[in-house]
C-alpha cells in the first residue's frame, strides 16, 4: 500500500478552500497569514502531535500547464495541501491532532469547504478521509522507527560519542564502571523535544562530565 | 577523444604550471575603456595550454580571471551579465549562507581587500624564482599604470614551502599536497590510474572534458550552460579562489594531545585526519605507517577505492580526501562522485615553520585555494556545503571535514573508525578546534584567449 512504507504513514490531504466574493480578506489569503506567522520548530503545532516526522501545509492556488500550445486550464477550487510522514495509523494520528492541537486545526481548515470541526473526532476523521488522496511516493529517513526513537538515538549517538571520548583508553574496570553510570544517566535524562533545531541544543541537556 | 583547443585555453586551466613561486594580483577595473584595453594587453602575454616542450618551461606565466562585477565594469551588455549562472553574479561573498562563511569565517572577518566588491580582476603570475617573478609582477603593474584601466588592490602571494632550500609540495600541517586532480579527457598527458573515474569494471577512466571546460559534453553528455554569446564561454570555466589561513600551532598542539592518547601514536592520527600520511602515503593503502616507495610511484599512490573499507577502519569515513572525492564510496562504482569532482590549484603563502621550531597561530600563514570547474554551484559549492561542513552522505550526521571544516567551540568531533586490533582502536576526536579559516575569497570566470579579445576589443555581442 502506497501510502505506507512500513510503519510511517505519507499522508497527502487536500483540502478545497472556500470562496467567499462577499469577504474582506479571501480564505486562501487569510489562511496563508496565518501559516505564515506558525510557530516553528519546537513550538510549532505538530511537535505537540507526537507521531508527526515531518509535515507541510501549503497553499496551492492553481496548477499551470507547462508546454505548447498553452492551455488555459484552472482547478475548481483552491487547496490547502496538507502532508505528513507520520509513524503509525491514520486514525489515531487524526485522532491525536483533534486531541492535541484542536483550535489549530480548527483555524487551518475552518477556511476549507464542508469543514465540519474537530468537536465529533469521527466527524473530522470522515472529513479528512475524504480529501485524502493516494500518496504514490514518499521518502522518510527515519529507519521505520518511531520519533520518540529517533530523537532518543540521536541523543544517545551524541551522548555515548562525548562519553568515548572522556573515557578511551582508560582501563577496563574503570571503563565499564564509568560506562553503568553513563547508562544509567542516560536513561534518566528527558527526552528530546521534537522538533529541535540543533545538536548543539541536545548537548545543553546532556550528561558530559563523566571523567573522573 | 576530445581535442583541446590548446592556443584558446588559459594554461592554469589546462594544468598546474608546477612552478614554485607565485603571485594573485587583485585590481579593480577604474574605466571600462582603459579597462577594456589593459584586457587587450594582458591577452597578449597570457599563457596558454601550449604543450612545452622538454626543458623548455616558461621561466614565468601569466593568467588572468574576472568576477561578475569585473564584467560589469568592463561594460559586457547587460544581456551578457543575466547569462551568467546567479552564484557568479553574487560572488563568494553573498554566498556564505550556502557555504556555512559564518563565525570565524564570516565575510566580515575577511582580510579588507575582500570587504566589498571591488576585486574585479585576478591575474596570476607564477615563476620559476622570486626575480622571474617579481620582473613579471612589475610588467603587469606597469600595464595597469600605461593603460589606465586597472589599480592593484592588494597582491596575495604564495609559494611552495622551502626545506633546505628546496621547494617541496608540502603545506603548513606538513602534509605532502596536491595529489590526485582529476584526470579529464583531452589531458595530453598519460592517465594515472585513481584520478578519473570509476568505470564499471573497475579500472579507471578520465572524466568528461565538459566538467571543467566549457563547451565541451560534460558528464552527462550535455555541454555545460555557457553564458551568451557562446563564444565568450567555451575554454573558459569558472574559479573558487580562498584564501586559507592555517592555525599551524593549534593543529600541532591537537596532534600531540591527542596523540598520546591514540592507541597508533600522533602520526597516525594525522593520517586519520587527511586520509594520508604525512608524507603522502595514502593511509587506505598503507594502513600501519607510511610508504615512501609508495609516495613516489604514480601508478599507486591515488589509486585506490574505498569499497572494501565501507566501515572506515582504514582511512576513516570523514578523513579529509575522503570527504573531498568519495570516489567509490558511496556506491554505484562512483557515479555519484563523478559530477561532484574540483580541479584543485592550490598553493601555500606565509612562512614555514619546521616541526621542531614553535609555531604561532597568528602568523600569516596558509593555503591559497582555488577550485576550477564548469559549474561552482555543482562541484565547489556542493562540495563545501555538503562534504566539509556537513556528513550525512558519509553517514557522519552533522561532522564536518576534521581538518578544514568550521567548528564550534566545544561541540565538533572526528571519528576514527577502527578495529579490535590494538594499535587500530577506534577513537573519537572531540572539542576540535578551527584547524582553518576563510580569510577572503571570491568566485572569478577564466575566459579563453578568444573571449579576452572580444571582452578588450567591448565586442561581445549577445544577440
Amino acid at each position: 500500500m502506497p501510502n505506507q512504507s512500513g510503519n510511517v504513514y505519507g499522508l497527502t490531504i487536500l483540502s478545497p478552500i472556500l470562496d467567499d466574493p462577499t469577504i474582506r480578506i479571501s480564505h486562501d489569503t487569510a489562511l496563508r497569514i496565518y501559516l505564515e506567522k506558525l510557530p516553528r520548530h519546537e513550538d510549532g503545532p505538530f511537535a505537540k502531535v507526537s507521531a508527526t516526522h515531518l509535515c507541510r501545509l501549503v497553499v496551492m492556488d492553481d496548477v499551470v500547464f507547462v508546454g505548447a500550445p498553452a492551455k488555459q486550464e484552472h482547478l475548481q477550487s483552491k487547496y490547502l495541501v496538507f502532508t505528513s510522514n507520520f509513524y503509525g495509523d491514520l486514525d489515531a494520528y487524526l485522532a491525536d491532532m483533534a486531541a492535541k492541537i484542536p483550535d489549530v486545526v480548527n483555524d487551518i481548515w475552518s477556511h476549507c469547504v464542508g469543514y465540519p470541526g474537530v468537536r465529533d473526532p469521527k466527524a473530522f476523521a470522515a472529513y479528512m478521509k475524504n480529501c485524502q488522496i493516494e500518496t504514490t511516493f514518499f521518502f522518510a529517513a527515519v529507519n521505520d522507527k518511531t520519533v520518540e526513537q529517533t530523537l532518543r538515538a540521536l541523543q544517545t549517538k551524541v551522548e555515548f560519542a562525548a562519553f568515548v571520548e572522556e573515557n578511551q583508553g582508560r582501563p577496563p574496570a574503570e571503563l565499564q564502571a564509568a560506562f553503568s553510570t553513563f547508562w544509567h544517566r542516560l536513561e534518566q535524562l528527558p527526552p528530546l523535544r521534537a522538533g529541535a533545531r540543533e545538536l548543539t541544543r541536545i548537548r545543553v541537556a546532556g550528561v558530559s562530565g563523566n571523567a573522573p | 577523444m576530445t581535442k583541446l583547443n590548446v592556443f584558446d585555453i588559459q594554461g592554469f586551466v589546462a594544468r598546474g604550471y608546477n612552478l614554485p613561486k607565485a603571485s594573485f594580483l587583485l585590481a579593480e577595473i577604474v574605466d571600462p575603456g582603459n579597462g577594456r584595453h589593459f584586457v587587450r594587453r594582458v591577452a597578449e602575454q597570457v599563457t596558454t595550454a601550449e604543450r612545452w616542450e622538454q626543458g623548455k618551461k616558461p621561466l614565468s606565466t601569466l593568467n588572468i580571471a574576472f568576477t561578475w562585477q569585473g564584467f560589469v565594469k568592463l561594460g559586457l551588455p547587460d544581456a551578457t551579465l543575466i547569462s551568467f549562472p546567479v552564484e557568479f553574479c553574487q560572488g563568494m561573498r553573498q554566498r556564505s549562507h550556502i557555504l556555512g562563511d559564518v563565525g570565524k569565517n564570516d565575510p566580515q572577518h575577511w582580510d579588507p581587500v575582500w570587504q566589498e566588491d571591488r576585486v574585479h580582476v585576478w591575474l596570476a603570475v607564477n615563476a620559476q624564482n622570486p626575480d622571474e617573478l617579481a620582473k613579471r609582477t612589475a610588467e603587469v603593474c606597469r600595464l595597469m599604470e600605461e593603460t589606465g584601466g586597472a589599480r592593484l588592490l592588494g597582491t596575495q602571494p604564495a609559494s611552495a614551502v622551502y626545506i633546505d632550500g628546496q621547494p617541496t609540495p608540502k603545506e603548513h600541517f606538513g602534509f605532502t599536497d596536491g595529489f590526485g586532480n582529476p584526470d579529464f579527457e583531452g589531458v595530453e598527458r598519460n592517465t594515472i590510474p585513481g584520478q578519473g573515474k570509476l568505470t564499471a569494471d573497475g579500472k579507471w577512466a578520465p572524466l568528461a572534458t565538459g566538467e571543467f571546460i566549457l563547451g565541451y559534453p560534460d558528464e552527462s553528455q550535455e555541454l555545460p550552460a555557457c553564458p551568451v554569446p557562446y563564444l565568450l564561454g567555451i575554454n573558459g570555466t569558472y574559479m573558487a579562489f580562498r584564501k586559507l589561513h592555517q592555525n599551524v600551532a593549534s593543529f600541532r598542539r591537537y596532534l600531540e594531545e591527542k596523540g598520546k592518547a591514540y592507541a597508533g601514536g600522533k602520526e597516525k592520527l594525522a593520517a586519520k585526519f587527511a586520509g594520508r600520511w604525512r608524507d603522502g602515503t595514502p593511509v587506505e593503502l598503507s594502513p600501519d605507517k607510511p610508504d615512501p616507495a609508495l609516495v613516489k610511484d604514480p601508478q599507486r599512490n591515488t589509486n585506490f577505492t574505498y569499497g572494501n573499507d565501507m566501515a572506515g577502519v582504514r582511512c576513516p569515513l570523514g578523513g579529509h580526501i575522503r570527504r573531498m572525492n568519495p570516489r567509490d564510496a558511496f556506491g554505484f562504482n562512483g557515479a555519484l562522485v563523478n559530477r561532484r569532482r574540483i580541479m584543485r590549484r592550490g598553493m601555500p603563502y606565509g612562512e614555514y615553520t619546521p616541526e621542531d621550531q614553535p609555531a604561532r597561530d597568528e602568523d600569516d600563514h596558509g593555503v591559497v585555494f582555488m577550485a576550477l570547474g564548469a559549474s561552482l554551484f555543482r562541484q565547489f559549492e556542493f562540495v563545501q556545503q555538503q562534504w566539509t561542513e556537513y556528513g550525512n552522505d558519509a553517514h557522519l550526521g552533522n561532522d564536518k571535514d576534521p581538518l578544514v571544516g568550521r567548528h564550534e567551540p566545544g561541540l565538533d568531533k572526528h571519528i576514527v573508525q577502527g578495529t579490535a586490533d590494538p594499535g587500530n582502536a577506534p577513537f573519537v576526536c572531540g572539542s576540535l578546534p578551527q584547524f582553518v579559516e576563510v580569510r577572503g575569497g571570491g568566485y572569478f570566470f577564466l575566459p579563453s584567449l578568444t573571449a579576452l579579445r572580444l571582452i578588450g576589443d567591448g565586442s561581445v555581442d549577445p544577440r
